[in-house]
């Protein structure tokens, strides 16, 4: 049964794999802890490049996935020391990091944010090897009318989870569908939305979109943080850089609970490492919180939300390889990066493609011990990129940006485009819209499409196909309920018992 | 009611809503064997943009903090230094458009003419040489600066 990650390690283990994954996780942490560049903008960037050197699929797929699981570990650096997340799943990091810093104990802090990281990662990396192969053998048996009905159900988990205004989630959900329908109809070869330019035949291409909406409003949003002075930019000394072994000890049940809720939030499509670190955080506020010291620098308080972010990290991976709907915007950025080696993820990933599957997951395995390693003795070295000043940052964002959107094709188009998107990602984000959902739909709006369509033509148009057999009518049901459930209960339950949500 | 952010945005997305359901609408379909065609999945997506716009226009959210005009003026400035990099990007070459691109950007986010002047310089040439030689990308190389080498 695990003869796929038996294979995976032959595949991982190889030079160019291990160096890649080494790589990866040394420039995901970079990338995470610059403040601004979380995992999505560093896949951004270092996806066009990744594919003109002509890295196979499984060695493309090693280097972006360990950019993903070392920014979670970045992401806490800025968090810890300057109270700005690196990245959404790093915002719950703050709450209890930073006090701890300004308590003289940051070094401490890093460190025990590096172990639970670690912990939390290891126990949704094992998840994935146990629960994917099963998944994928379910997954088999679906058709078209299920997929429709679990891209719906993705969609609707992700709405009611994700950021603070479902209204806002489920339109820019829409609008990144909308986006995917520009192009060339595949079934009827009809042209949508081109409005007469060649360039747009082929759609709006991946990298375009991701570095526009990403990275280039990302510089767009910078020059507002550099005018405000809330944050401060004063670091506070580490003190001694290594956990003691007690302090560990301390948060053994803290991480072993967040790491499996981040897992299991990570599984659930449409959710990533934010909802996990909000869920586990107050969960773990509830359970262990007996003198009111979360927030004020508990121990606990930080472990908890960094076991839940690295293990929904690695947890989103589920759905992403075994039914090829991403768990996060991020693994949906990753998605589209192996839809341009014309891998489609899914079901039969693991029996087709065994070496992409196997090697990521050994991958993973492997990222996460040099993560540990990079990251308890670096810690000090690793805080420094945070003193990298915006002027070199900003510039050097907008080099990459440039040269990787040209490269794809020499074409100036290209990049009007990215700078068009980008001005638009900035409205949304200022708009109060978070850009995951946009992302998503992007990346999941053909694939809607043509399972709608291709289920209605199995009917010969009878629309009852899409819920005949259980396993969709069990993911309408299940949507239904995860839209209706959060308004409902609320007027059932008497107020009090809510006070402490 | 209250002039508010979400508001003109709601109004703009049905107007968007209905300009994307008209396009789709109007599309012209050879003979296809298909019952739902490319015109449906749009029209539908159409109608629930529609929707979800309407209720952020009657139960608008906060309206959020805007940049002053100060603020706007640079985001404006920012902006106009990535078209005008992408609009001389290939006709003055990668180095010499991305030495002055960076220069302008370190400029813009507060840096001395100095400390901007060397990063542009080491920035231009340390990406051009890692990208040309180090990852084998070709970058333009500028055809109005080759008439004159």
């Amino acid at each position: 049964m695990f003869d796929f990650l038996i294979d995976g390690f032959g595949v991982a283990l190889s030079p160019l794999n291990l160096g890649l994954a080494f790589l990866g996780a040394l420039l995901g942490t970079l990338f995470g802890a610059l403040p601004g560049i979380g995992p999505i903008n560093g896949i951004a960037i270092l996806m066009p490049l990744a594919y003109t050197l002509g890295l196979p699929a499984e060695s493309a797929l090693i280097l972006l996935a360990g950019v993903y699981t070392g920014a979670e570990y970045g992401g806490r650096m800025s968090s810890i020391l300057l109270n700005v997340p690196g990245d959404a799943g790093a915002v719950m990091t703050t709450l209890d990091g930073h006090p701890l810093a300004k308590k003289g104990l940051a070094g401490p802090a890093l460190g025990l944010s590096a172990v639970s990281s670690f912990v939390g990662a290891t126990i949704a990396i094992i998840g994935l090897t146990l629960f994917a192969p099963l998944l994928a053998r379910v997954a088999v048996m679906f058709g078209p009318a299920e997929f429709f009905a679990l891209m719906v159900f993705a969609f609707a988990s992700m709405a009611v989870m994700m950021g603070k205004d479902p209204i806002k989630t489920a339109i820019g959900a829409v609008l990144g569908v909308m986006i995917a329908m520009v192009g060339v109809d595949s079934g009827t070869g009809v042209l949508r939305y081109t409005f007469g330019m060649a360039e747009l035949y082929d759609g709006i291409d991946f990298v375009v979109m991701i570095i526009g909406l990403f990275a280039i409003s990302e510089i767009l949003l910078m020059l507002e943080h550099a005018n405000r002075k809330d944050a401060s930019d004063e670091m506070p000394p580490l003190g001694r850089v290594m956990v003691s072994l007690k302090e560990v000890l301390h948060c053994k049940w803290t991480m072993l609970r967040c790491g499996l809720i981040g897992f299991i939030v990570g599984v659930l499509p449409g959710t990533g490492a934010s909802v996990a670190g909000a869920v586990s955080y107050t969960t773990e506020k509830r359970l262990s919180d007996k003198e009111g010291t979360f927030g004020t620098g508990n121990m606990r308080g930080l472990a908890a939300p960094e076991a839940a972010n690295n293990a929904a990290a690695a947890g989103s991976f589920v759905p992403m390889l075994t039914l090829g709907i991403p768990g996060s915007g991020t693994t949906a950025v990753l998605l589209g990066a192996l839809m341009l080696y014309n891998i489609t993820p899914g079901p039969m990933m693991f029996t087709e493609r065994p070496e992409v599957a196997g090697g990521l997951i050994a991958s993973l395995y492997i990222g996460n011990v040099v993560l540990l390693a990079l990251n308890l003795p670096l810690a000090g070295l690793f805080a420094k990129v945070l003193t990298i000043p915006r002027w070199v940052l900003v510039p050097g964002i907008a080099i990459l940006a440039f040269a990787g959107v040209y490269q794809l094709h020499s074409d100036l188009m290209a990049i009007y485009l990215m700078l068009i998107i980008g001005v638009f990602g900035y409205l949304l984000r200022k708009l109060g819209f978070s850009l995951a959902p946009v992302i998503l739909g992007y990346v999941l709006g053909g694939l809607m499409e043509d399972n709608l369509r291709r289920a209605l033509s199995i009917s010969g148009g009878d629309i009852g196909i899409l819920w005949q057999s259980g396993i969709s009518l069990g993911l309408w049901i299940a949507a239904v309920l995860l839209l209706v459930l959060p308004w409902l209960v609320p007027k059932l339950l008497p107020r009090k018992s809510l006070d402490g949500v | 009611m209250k002039l508010a952010a979400d508001r003109i945005l709601g109004l703009a997305l049905i107007g968007l809503a209905a300009f994307a359901a008209a396009q789709a609408a109007n599309l012209q379909i050879p003979f296809s064997y298909e019952p739902v065609g490319p015109k449906a999945f749009p029209i539908v997506l159409s109608v629930v943009l529609a929707a979800l716009s309407l209720v952020l226009v009657f139960r608008p959210g906060e309206n959020g903090h805007w940049p002053d005009k100060a603020l706007s003026l640079k985001l404006l400035a920012v902006l106009g230094v990535l078209l005008v990099y992408a609009l001389l990007f290939t006709r003055l070459g990668f180095i010499v458009t991305t030495f002055f691109a960076v220069l302008a950007l370190a400029r813009l986010f507060e840096a001395t003419w100095l400390k901007a002047l060397i990063a542009a310089v080491l920035m231009s040439l340390g990406s051009y040489y890692l990208f040309t030689q180090g990852l084998g990308i070709s970058l333009p190389g500028g055809y109005w600066l080759a008439d004159f080498i």
